[in-house]
């Protein structure tokens, strides 16, 4: 299946701090400062870069080709540069498209660029715009999407499903406290659950406030090299094994819950370990940085990535295994839930991902060693894009 | 096909907010309070952006400390005219919107040019930054540009600008008075101008005027006209066909001929022509049009 002329790696990483306002730096000085970032990470310089490779949402800030203008921003001046946008997964899109640009010796180099500033569009009236004009577009809450609260209530019994959505909202949070550049860090604890289930403002049907994620404005940048630059840069690089995108039109019926589908996460998770020879996820996997908008969704879509069909995501959750030091440790940067700048948000889960194999994520680095990682982006109306890292450079 | 096919209709009306960041801020405020306009200086490459930027895109350089004020006048590289209608815009249509480079910037700039004649609107014109009266918290804190000196625009055409065909004209009609005040400021008293009864016996029966009389009816036109305002006149020669009697009422037309490329000079074509159609005279010219 991998038809690669040569292998590719993560070798930096660069990141704003996410928040809800960045009104001190407009949009090319805000990504200008990932890009120094993870100039400084990799000792490169924009020379070094053959190819940028750029993206966020559609019209998110109502700017046409932004990627033209950001040049002022992006050291992109001469050089190839790339605008990709494929919704909520762009982000990751990004990644694999540098990697795509790598691998067929196009460029031995790439820098990917997502960024947002939500807080300059409007994110719900953007997402909204992405549904089916006649079927979708005025019947739709956006990005808050309330029915997968009520299946799970009516799966598992509201105080469990309730109790493990809140608690998979706390250990994301406790997370983000260990990452200074998390968006929002809120310091919550496993007493507060009860108070926090069942007070927060209700936004759709069982989803609130405190199960939702942010709109944040900031930018990552992840910087690609070939095989042979990889090692010369970076110690311990993040190989890139495999990745699979799958896009597709949910409408109405089966995104609301009138016949559950398959979703696009299960069957590119099943794609990905196939081909793979990934037998047991959560034994095979050191670390998963997974797109989670909300904590009913993050508990829901464990079940979709790990192929269970039982209650073993609950029990994950329970049992508190998803914790940095854990079984299976999801999301040690806090995830979506806590920092969603959302052209960058996928991107940000290949790059935590990759600091985590490379040893570089700082406080929220998980102690034992990471050699094996997935990471999964997600968008539109169910789209999915997933992918694996390595420490180790795959074998051809 | 269109009857069997719903068309939906929609309007979307998204709201936005931009940041314009701490250093576009700092401009901003600097236009407001202190009618200062500043841009940034990369060291590497000397280029002085306006309005001012962080980061020189081309030496990927840090570049928002080194801030360097510059001139509130400038020239305007190039320009153009907008005539419809956006509601965004900030004044009605029509109006000029040019290309101005500060002095001691790089980089152009855009906005408004006001107080000029839309046609005679050119590049090369100096202009200052006017200021708006109230806060307006964008560029247009600078309410518009206004040019320095308004006789530019009174300025004749440009060899580049003649073409080959390009015609002007002046009428007057010739008085007794022309020609007593021409033979005073001459001295040529001459009796065939001046005394009737001895013109009435000589070659035209009547008193006639001077020939240069007309003939410098061709002053105005290349002088004011065509090339007009700044040119000099290097030669002009005339042929005399037929007298001017007093009463007649005299054109003179010039009419451009050809472009001497090495001296940058025009060659005019001449003519003279009175009320009742008769060519009185025809000429050449040499003239040296302004320049730019």
């Amino acid at each position: 299946m991998r038809k690669r002329q040569r292998e590719v790696a993560i070798v930096g990483v660069g990141q704003t701090k996410y928040s809800s306002h960045r009104e001190d730096v407009n949009q090319p000085e805000m990504i200008t400062e990932a890009i120094v970032e993870a100039l400084n990470q990799t000792g490169l310089t924009m020379d070094h870069i053959d190819c940028v490779v750029h993206g966020n949402m559609e019209l998110f800030e109502m700017i046409h080709q932004p990627d033209l203008w950001h040049t002022i921003g992006t050291g992109a001046m001469g050089k190839e540069c790339l605008r990709l946008t494929t919704g909520g997964t762009t982000g990751a899109t990004l990644v694999c498209a540098a990697d795509a640009l790598v691998a067929s010796g196009m460029h031995d180099i790439v820098m990917a660029i997502g960024f947002e500033k939500l807080q300059e569009g409007h994110t719900t009236g953007g997402i909204t715009n992405m549904a089916d004009p006649l079927w979708g577009r005025k019947l739709q809450s956006g990005a808050l999407v309330g029915i997968t609260a009520t299946q799970m209530i009516e799966e598992f019994g509201e105080q469990r499903a309730k109790k493990a959505s809140i608690d998979y909202r706390i250990i994301m949070d406790m997370h983000a406290m260990k990452n200074e550049k998390a968006h929002r860090r809120l310091g919550l604890k496993f007493d507060m659950a009860e108070d926090l289930m069942n007070n927060s403002p209700r936004l759709v049907g069982e989803l609130r406030m405190i199960h939702m994620c942010s709109q944040s404005d900031g930018a990552c940048v992840v910087i690609l090299a070939s095989e042979d630059k990889a090692k010369e840069i970076c110690d311990r690089p993040a190989w890139i094994v495999d990745h699979v995108t799958v896009h597709r039109e949910e409408h109405m019926g089966t995104l609301f819950g009138l016949k559950k589908g398959k979703l696009t996460h299960r069957h590119a998770a099943e794609v990905l370990f196939k081909r793979n020879n990934i037998k047991d996820p959560v034994a095979e996997f050191d670390v998963f940085e997974m797109y989670d908008p909300s904590s009913w969704w993050g508990l829901d879509w464990l079940r979709e990535f790990l192929l269970f069909d039982g209650d073993e995501h609950l029990r994950l959750v329970e049992d508190r295994e998803i914790y940095m030091d854990g079984k299976f440790p999801v999301n040690p940067s806090g995830g979506v839930i806590a920092s969603n700048p959302i052209g960058a948000t996928a991107m940000v889960r290949f790059a935590e991902a990759g600091l985590q194999i490379m040893g570089k994520a700082g406080e929220h680095q998980i102690k034992k060693e990471v050699n094996w990682a997935l990471a999964s982006g997600f968008g539109g109306t169910f789209w999915t894009v997933l992918g694996i890292l390595s420490s180790e450079k795959p074998k051809r | 096909m269109s009857r069997h096919s719903f068309i939906v209709h929609g309007k979307l009306a998204l709201p936005y907010q931009y940041f314009a960041g701490s250093l576009g801020s700092k401009f901003i405020r600097a236009l407001r309070d202190e009618k200062r306009i500043f841009g940034t200086k990369c060291s590497k490459c000397n280029t002085v952006y306006v309005p001012p930027r962080s980061l020189c895109d081309r030496c990927f350089l840090d570049i928002r400390d080194n801030i360097q004020d510059v001139s509130n006048e400038g020239t305007v590289i190039t320009y153009t005219v907008v005539n419809h209608y956006e509601d965004h815009y900030p004044c009605k249509p029509p109006f000029i919107l040019g290309l101005i480079k500060l002095d001691g910037a790089t980089t152009p700039m855009v906005h408004i040019i006001k107080d000029v004649p839309i046609d005679k609107m050119r590049s090369n014109v100096r202009v200052r930054a006017v200021f708006s009266k109230y806060p307006q918290n964008t560029i247009l804190n600078i309410s518009h540009f206004e040019p320095i000196d308004y006789s530019v625009f009174e300025r004749g055409y440009t060899y580049e600008e003649l073409e080959i065909g390009m015609s002007a004209s002046f009428t007057k009609t010739i008085t007794e008075t022309d020609v007593y005040l021409f033979a005073g400021i001459s001295g040529d008293f001459n009796p065939m101008h001046v005394n009737e009864e001895y013109a009435k016996h000589a070659i035209f029966g009547k008193r006639v005027a001077h020939g240069a009389v007309p003939q410098s009816l061709i002053a105005p036109v290349l002088g004011t006209k065509l090339p007009g305002l700044g040119t000099v006149a290097i030669e002009i020669n005339t042929r005399f066909k037929r007298p001017t009697y007093f009463g007649d009422t005299i054109t003179a037309i010039a009419t451009v001929k050809e472009k001497i490329e090495d001296k940058k000079w025009v060659k005019m074509d001449l003519r003279f022509i009175n009320q009742r159609g008769e060519i009185i005279a025809k000429g050449e010219a040499v003239v040296m049009p302004p320049k730019g």
